[in-house]
């Protein structure tokens, strides 16, 4: 580090100090030591597909360099940029950002505080993946054709380059523009319809490979001058020319690259110099009062229930409403039937009929983290529960019956949806359907609930994905997932056997009459578990 | 004959080895405004936890009104009101919402509650922004509708933890002129708060904790003479000068610091 001046090694090192020991006192409690495992998980997960993904890019590599396809080399360029550059923004969307101010009250230089950013920034997955599987190109190139080795070695690097300083460009910017709660749920929610976006891209493709390749070649040229343009394709470009001896050419190209890395650096330094002069766009959040007529409307009143179930149902579905992962949560039953029927081939085959059960069984399980980790919005608020006069039986119904009342308009959708789309599904399929729910709808409650008592950790509404429920909570929520959809399969099998769907019906009707007597056991403890378990609760939800 | 409304009884919180709080005995007497004091870490927020359903005690018990809050937990919680540490709010509710939300919560009907929350929004000077989010409220406006929403169903006993933290003067003004109305009529309210004039000015009772243990107890003025049960410095001599509930509070936990301790490198 002869390089950093003394102040700037001082900084660097009591960053490192200050992960450090965030990390060791992580361990101190049990949670801590489970996130543990489980980023040692992620992180071996990560290795694997590091390395693997290296392997498989060298040979693709290997593939192209020898058959002397080297223009090709842009595809695997090409992904590699995309997921590098879209992971991390994804990611920021979904989770809370580390307030870059607070390194700002130091006295950091602007060039300190850019190294930190830079050098802090860059540990992450996707750099780690991009970079493993950039090697892995590397490799493959070079052991394909051994004089193009010093070539690829410094395409790649200048690939690395780029692609670290736009990832960081683009993840600063992204930052501002979701600095405000407001802008981070629009974005967010922006996010998850592109990735619902490329989803859909499967059936739309499955469209395209219909047509004719000659007409496929035609679309593509088309494209071809632009994405040659683009650092992938310039680095393709690259190794051509410095396979074909023209060097001036090959150099031409990955001063392309170069000068997109310049352009990148440029984007970074104008974020974070604005940055380090002190904006703060959650700053002005606050003073953007919302305007409207005042005047305080009666709460809801919902028949057969008490008052405090009516005020908790009400509150459960105005938090939904304006929570963007329910809004998506919502929209995502006719997203299903949409990439079921693009990729029936693939996904049904011939159970086409099967769409609106297998639809159902999604329903409930994209529900899984809010009936399981259901006081995890809640915050410092579920204070107010246990000091409230309200038992925990009522509150644990209420909210029940609000998160009923969505699964029934996601199906409901979902219905709909496949009857247009499809046709109405079948006497029989709709029985077994229903038959499924009344059966795996109050063992999830049951689980759920008790699983928001003994397991619960604090999430946001407005933040999208990674704020998920603890990893307990995680783990049991699966295995149920899996033993509900195994005993449908199961039931459904059985119903083949003996050439009646009926009996599916029929005994998913019983095992329903069952769960919802276990629902009804479990709802009579919830009071005294919560009770025991109180400490736990506001411990936990109300940690800042 | 006053009535005691908050009796405690051994009062003992412990966290594995370290106990938080150990056989605390308070007594508050109906209609008394009771200022709950000690330095940071020393047992308020576990203290006013247990009293209030939040936290179960390791060991003693705790009376509200004459009830035993273990067993009549539920009668209890109607009676009380409490604004505690992170305010309980819902952020996702607008102020409005949350009122009327709460109101229902405590059995008030639709109409009562949608009453009574326009009524403490306009008091509480928060009705001009209906449509804000309570996550986008500053930190004084959550506290006067964390505030707010302690007092809708009219409670007998009032917590409060560190109820003015981050309340501008005005808004404290408010807070206080309602909170001396609630006393004189017959309300009891049980405050904690670092600020000493704030409990000086408002409250006739005094609760000292150090490092969990209740240190010194009674009226501000038995406290400020030297006289109070378990007041350091008893003399017996009620002649003697009164002192300030600074000076007090200083003597009963040990804060007083040598200039010796002062940094040196400090310019």
């Amino acid at each position: 580090m002869a390089w950093l001046n003394a102040g700037l090694k001082g900084h660097f090192e009591a960053i490192i100090f200050l992960r450090w020991r965030l990390f060791v006192n992580s361990l101190g409690s049990v949670r801590g030591r489970l996130n543990f495992v489980s980023q040692s998980l992620v992180a071996i997960l990560v290795a694997g597909a590091g390395v693997g993904g290296g392997i498989v890019f060298g040979i693709v590599a290997w593939g192209f360099t020898d058959e002397g396809k080297l223009i090709w080399l842009a595809a695997p360029f090409w992904f590699i940029f995309l997921f590098w550059q879209s992971f991390p923004v994804m990611a920021t969307a979904f989770t809370h950002n580390v307030d870059t101010s607070a390194l700002l009250r130091f006295p950091l230089s602007y060039r300190a505080y850019f190294l930190v950013r830079l050098v802090l920034g860059a540990l992450d997955m996707a750099t780690a993946l991009g970079t493993c599987w950039s090697l892995g190109l590397l490799i493959g190139i070079s052991v394909a054709d051994p004089s193009l080795a010093l070539w690829a070695l410094l395409a790649v690097a200048c690939f690395l380059v780029f692609n670290l300083l736009l990832a960081r460009a683009v993840f600063a910017w992204t930052e501002h523009w979701l600095g405000t709660r407001r802008s981070k749920e629009a974005i967010g929610v922006l996010l998850l319809l592109v990735m619902v976006g490329f989803q859909l891209a499967g059936p739309a493709l499955g469209t395209y490979s219909q047509r004719s390749a000659e007409r496929r070649i035609q679309l593509l040229k088309k494209f071809l001058p632009v994405e040659q343009a683009l650092p992938p394709g310039l680095i393709a470009v690259s190794m051509v020319d410095a396979d074909g001896g023209n060097s001036a050419l090959a150099l031409l190209s990955l001063g392309g690259v170069v000068l997109y890395a310049g352009g990148a650096l440029w984007l970074l330094h104008l974020r974070l110099h604005e940055q380090y002069r002190g904006e703060n766009p959650q700053a002005g959040e606050k003073h953007r009062a919302a305007s409207g007529e005042p005047g305080i409307r009666r709460g809801w009143k919902l028949p057969l229930v008490s008052g405090p179930i009516s005020a908790v149902f009400e509150k459960e579905l105005r938090y939904f409403s304006r929570s963007g992962p329910m809004i998506f949560t919502l929209i995502m039953p006719m997203v299903v039937v949409f990439i079921l029927w693009g990729g029936r081939k693939a996904f049904l085959g011939q159970q086409l009929g099967f769409l609106f059960p297998a639809g159902a069984a999604y329903c409930l399980l994209i529900m899984t983290n809010i009936v399981y980790n259901s006081f995890g919005g809640e915050g410092a608020g579920v204070q107010f529960y246990l000091f409230s006069p309200i038992s925990f039986r009522q509150i644990a119904k209420a909210k029940n019956l609000a998160q009923l009342v969505v699964l029934l308009v996601e199906v409901t959708i979902l219905w709909l949806g496949v009857s247009v789309i499809y046709r109405p599904p079948r006497l029989a399929v709709l029985a077994l359907t229903v038959a499924w729910l009344l059966f795996a709808a109050p063992i999830n409650f049951s689980v759920g609930n008790l699983l928001s008592v003994y397991s619960p950790k604090r999430v946001e509404y407005f933040t999208f994905g990674r704020q998920r429920a603890s990893e307990v909570t995680l783990v049991i929520s699966l295995a149920v997932q899996l033993a509900l959809i195994g005993v449908g399969a199961l039931a459904i099998l059985l119903a083949r056997l003996y050439a009646n769907l009926w009996f599916a019906t029929t005994m998913l009707g019983l095992l329903g009459l069952g769960s919802i007597a276990g629902y009804a056991t479990v709802l009579a403890r919830i009071d005294r578990l919560a009770m025991e378990r109180r400490d736990v609760l506001v411990a936990e939800l109300c940690r800042t | 004959m006053d009535v005691v409304a908050i009796a405690t009884e051994g009062l003992t919180r412990r966290f594995g080895d370290f106990t938080a709080v150990q056989e605390v005995n308070l007594t508050v007497e109906a209609g008394q405004f009771y200022g709950f004091l000690g330095p940071n870490g020393a047992g308020k927020s576990t203290t006013i936890k247990m009293l209030t359903g939040l936290m179960v005690p390791s060991a003693g018990r705790v009376r509200i009104l004459g009830l035993d809050l273990a067993a009549h937990l539920v009668e209890v919680k109607r009676h009380i009101g409490v604004v505690p540490e992170g305010m309980a709010l819902f952020g996702r509710l607008t102020g409005a919402e949350y009122l009327n939300f709460v109101g229902r919560m405590y059995g008030l009907d639709r109409a009562t509650a949608a009453q009574r929350a326009q009524e403490l929004l306009e008091f509480m000077e928060l009705a001009h922004q209906p449509r804000t989010l309570i996550t986008d409220y500053s930190h004084g406006m959550q506290k006067k509708l964390a505030m707010a929403a302690a007092v809708i169903h009219g409670p007998k006993v009032l917590f409060l933890d560190e109820p003015f933290e981050g309340v501008d003067a005005i808004a404290a003004g408010t807070l206080k002129a309602m909170l001396q109305r609630m006393i004189a009529r017959g309300v009891t309210v049980f405050l904690t708060s670092h600020v000493l004039e704030i409990v000086e000015r408002l409250c006739t009772h005094v609760g000292i904790i150090n490092n969990g243990r209740l240190v010194a107890q009674g009226s501000l003025d038995e406290l400020r003479s030297g006289v109070a049960p378990g007041a350091l410095g008893e003399t017996g001599d009620n002649s003697a000068k009164k002192i300030s509930l600074e000076q007090f509070f200083l003597e009963t936990v040990g804060g007083v610091r040598s200039t010796a301790q002062e940094l040196s490198w400090l310019g």
